[in-house]
């Protein structure tokens, strides 16, 4: 049983790496751009969710409403100020760029709110349902990934039945063809970052309740977040849920067989291994050898 | 000497359900130029990075001097004598123009005292004498492609693939570059020539290789080529007739 | 030769330096830094600015100097710490080896995120395994080598400049050699560079081997100078980005460049740290103590180091990209 527990325990904790994943590899699919600044970006959320409920009393998972489009429109600035300038550059500048706003964003909330961590408490916060008898399922997380999934629909029906949607697939495909058939592709560059931003800011603020917030929170999401999109295919959006999934669970396998010390460890490696053995992903076209 | 020098056998190359070249064979003898010609998507390009390592093929051999190369890298064809040139030249930007053609030289020595000698010589060769400080990267395309060519030569290879070296050149820059052409063949290197320019490939191809859709057409002489009736309707369109 | 007419005045200089400032531990601690952060980022030059491989993770070699170099010394005290630092270069290059093999054949953001993950593999490993000290880290007692005496920060400012110059001429020999012309033609652009006889994975590994070895020695003389090392201090992702920084700043793919950043930024860094902006507004009577401006120096701008840090990256990638080297060249 305690198999199925580290399962199930994965594929809640997956969902939302899923969230954070799609929302990179929808940016490294539109303008190619690899975002350091993501897990930076997941802590803002975070915080966001923490001061939604602590001075304006909202449930975190509520609070979304309000996240999401203040993300999407932080993102979407971001992006017209900073990346938009060194889209054409090398990617090792763009790189830097992310990194750099990056350390922007989590040293000012050093010095905003300290390093002190803060903790979102709910009322259901450490309560959790039973199922098959013995497994125990937290709610926080149940509820995190029952958003999660909520989230992903949506974004699926936005890209495949509108016309923004559209445009943005095209664009992914290919950039020049895109701006070929009259699509604005830097319009298409600033809305995929305004929704990259959201994705991980909600995947912060779900992930709010159940750790630990403080400014250098994002950091150890940022590189889960490079090995979900790999695994499953940069660019790749049902890869990126499929890859998140699937790391949730190995790393709640790793946690149970091994200790909680190397699951990261495992994680890393794993990423590695993809590299050498699969590049390309489970779904991609872009990149690899 | 006349030997086969390059062979190719039944070459295949797929891309998911797209099949870009199917079941071409033709060779190359030592000394000759001969051209690659074909309407636009008939998978010329294809071809050569199958030859030259960039690409590996679905079937099919490719023999240099009756070896087989099927699956070697780039660099270890280069080195094998098989050097190519660019379709969208690649000059490296940053550097110079001598030390674009040193880099090509450096296949045959290790000294940069001997690379430099050994690059001036080939710029020299294509009348690039006068830009050696110059970034390669802010010339022309009339010069960058001299430049491609100086560099390439500067491996001192046994046949090269020029990937249609003439495009984007006006008349007097093609005249300049097919006489540079010429002169390679004096010096005993073997030409493999994608051209779109007809006059150009007319002028100095002694067999011509017709590729439509990915499968050979045909091969022959220019003038066999130029009046045989499937290339004419592959290029025109069929139904084409030739007014008199 | 001009130039190395200039170099050999330079460290001529450089070697009474010391002397000039009377010894100051202070100072001479400052300038062990810049000596520090000069020969990181020339060594990470190498690899990141003439081959145009930006390694992300560079701190992993650092640290395994470091730690090979403690481990060693904390378990075989009367080790001469010479093998010890030459243990921190093997193990330095294996892990360059491990990570250029995976990584070198594949194109584009690849080695930028397996750097990362190598290096945070390498730091998590030692921060979970017993013999490396695990959280608490390495203590290194009294070191005895060849009669120096290593309380005393002198040794190690010349053990860095030796070190400093060590790397600068390697890359000045590199340059002027075929592999240098190699990397920059891989740099420029690798399928031009791969049809002109240039096996690629090959000079990639070739460089960051070299790369990783000369940061692993400032690794090891860094353990032996502060005597405590713990992964915070030497395998921490913020120091591969500080490498990165203090290059770009300069001008990466020079030679100068990586020392011409370490000027700046350290001294920068230390006068954020020590207030030294706050003081001199309030000496100047300009600004008072207890003010809420004086407060924000003393306690918000003095630890603001890394934010400031972010700003110079944003403000140098967007406006100075070549470095402040790159403003003075001209495309010819």
């Amino acid at each position: 049983m305690l198999f199925v527990q580290s399962l199930v325990s994965g594929l809640l904790t997956g969902g939302i790496y899923a969230l954070a994943g799609m929302g990179m590899s929808m940016i490294f699919g539109v303008m190619n751009v690899s975002n350091f600044a993501h897990g930076d970006l997941m802590m803002l959320g975070m915080y966001m969710a923490y001061f939604a409920f602590t001075l304006l009393h909202v449930d975190p998972y509520l609070s979304l409403v309000l996240i999401l489009p203040v993300a999407f429109l932080f993102g979407f600035v971001l992006e017209k100020i900073f990346i938009n300038r060194v889209i054409l550059h090398p990617h090792q500048n763009q790189i830097l760029l992310t990194i750099g706003l990056g350390l922007i964003m989590s040293n000012s909330a050093l010095l905003a709110f300290t390093s002190d961590p803060k903790i979102l408490t709910t009322a259901y916060s450490s309560s959790s349902i039973t199922i098959f008898n013995d497994v125990f399922v937290s709610v926080p997380l149940l509820r995190s990934f029952l958003v999660t999934c909520l989230i992903t629909a949506l974004l699926y029906l936005f890209l495949s039945r509108t016309r923004t949607g559209m445009a943005l697939r095209a664009t992914s495909q290919n950039r020049e063809a895109a701006q070929l058939m009259g699509i604005d592709v830097s319009k298409m560059s600033a809305i995929t970052f305004g929704i990259g931003t959201a994705l991980s800011a909600s995947a912060g603020a779900l992930i709010a309740p159940t750790y630990y917030i403080y400014p250098m929170a994002g950091h150890s999401f940022l590189l889960k977040a490079f090995t979900v999109c790999v695994l499953g295919g940069l660019g790749s959006i049902p890869g990126a849920t499929l890859g998140g999934l699937i790391i949730g669970i190995v790393e709640a396998l790793s946690s149970t067989y091994l200790s909680t010390d190397w699951k990261d460890v495992v994680v890393f490696t794993l990423f590695l291994a993809v590299l050498l053995l699969r590049p390309q992903g489970l779904f991609g076209d872009k990149g690899g050898a | 000497m006349s030997g086969q020098l390059l062979r190719i056998e039944g070459l295949t190359r797929r891309f998911g359900g797209n099949v870009a070249i199917s079941e071409v064979s033709f060779e190359v003898r030592s000394g000759e130029i001969v051209g690659l010609i074909g309407p636009n998507g008939a998978g010329k390009t294809t071809l050569f990075n199958c030859m030259t390592g960039y690409l590996a093929p679905s079937a099919g051999d490719i023999l240099f001097d009756s070896r087989r190369i099927n699956g070697l890298r780039p660099d270890q064809v280069c080195r094998l004598g098989m050097a190519r040139t660019w379709q969208r030249v690649k000059p490296l930007d940053r550097l110079s123009v001598l030390e674009n053609a040193m880099i090509g030289a450096f296949l045959t020595t290790k000294s940069p005292k001997e690379a430099g000698k050994a690059a001036l010589e080939q710029l020299h060769a294509v009348g690039l004498e006068a830009y050696t400080d110059r970034s390669a990267g802010i010339l022309p395309i009339g010069l960058k492609k001299k430049l491609e060519l100086a560099r390439v030569m500067a491996t001192r290879p046994r046949m090269v693939l020029l990937d249609e070296i003439c495009g984007g050149l006006n008349s007097s820059e093609t005249g300049a570059i097919l006489d540079i052409v010429r002169s390679l063949r004096k010096q005993g290197v073997t030409i493999l020539f994608i051209e779109h320019d007809m006059y150009a490939v007319t002028s100095i191809c002694d067999r011509i290789v017709v590729l439509n859709s990915g499968e050979k057409l045909t091969e022959g002489t220019p003038e066999e080529i130029t009046s045989h009736p499937g290339v004419i309707a592959a290029y025109l369109g069929g139904g084409y007739h030739a007014r008199d | 030769m001009k130039s190395a007419l200039l170099a050999a005045a330079l460290l001529l200089s450089a070697l009474f330096l010391p002397k000039l400032t009377g010894h100051d531990p202070y100072l001479v601690g400052v300038m062990i830094e810049v000596l520090r952060m000069a020969a990181l980022a020339s060594a990470w030059n190498i690899i990141g600015g003439y081959a145009g491989q930006y390694s992300f993770g560079h701190a992993a070699y650092f640290g395994a100097g470091a730690y090979a170099t403690s481990i060693i010394l904390t378990a075989y005290p009367a080790t001469d710490p010479l093998l010890a630092l030459v243990a921190g270069i093997a193990v330095s290059c294996l892990i360059a080896l491990v990570t250029g093999s995976i990584v070198f054949r594949l194109r584009g953001h690849y080695f930028a995120l397996a750097s990362i993950a190598v290096a945070e593999i390498v730091r998590l490993s030692v921060l979970n395994l017993e013999f490396t000290g695990g959280a608490q880290g390495l203590l290194l007692s009294d070191l005895s080598f060849h009669g120096l005496d290593l309380n005393s920060k002198t040794p190690f400012y010349f053990g860095m400049l030796m070190l400093l110059a060590l790397t600068m001429g390697v890359t000045a020999l590199l340059s002027r050699a075929r592999m240098g012309y190699y990397l920059q033609a891989i740099r420029e652009d690798e399928d031009a560079a791969s049809s002109l006889g240039i096996d690629i994975a090959r000079c990639k590994n070739s460089a960051l081997v070299v790369s990783a070895a000369l940061t692993s020695v400032a690794g090891s003389l860094y353990a032996l100078y502060i005597r405590f090392i713990d992964t915070t201090a030497v395998l921490d992702l913020r120091l591969s980005i500080e490498i990165i920084l203090t290059a770009i700043i300069g001008g990466v793919g020079t030679i100068w460049g990586p020392l011409l950043g370490a000027i700046l930024l350290v001294p920068l860094a230390e006068m954020l740290r020590s207030n030294f902006f706050g003081q001199t507004l309030v000496s100047l009577g300009v600004v008072s103590p207890d003010s809420p401006a004086g407060r924000f120096f003393a306690d918000g701008l003095a630890h603001a180091h890394v934010l400031v840090y972010g700003v110079i990256t944003v403000l140098c990638i967007l406006f100075m990209p070549t470095g402040l080297l790159g403003l003075f060249r001209r495309e010819r």
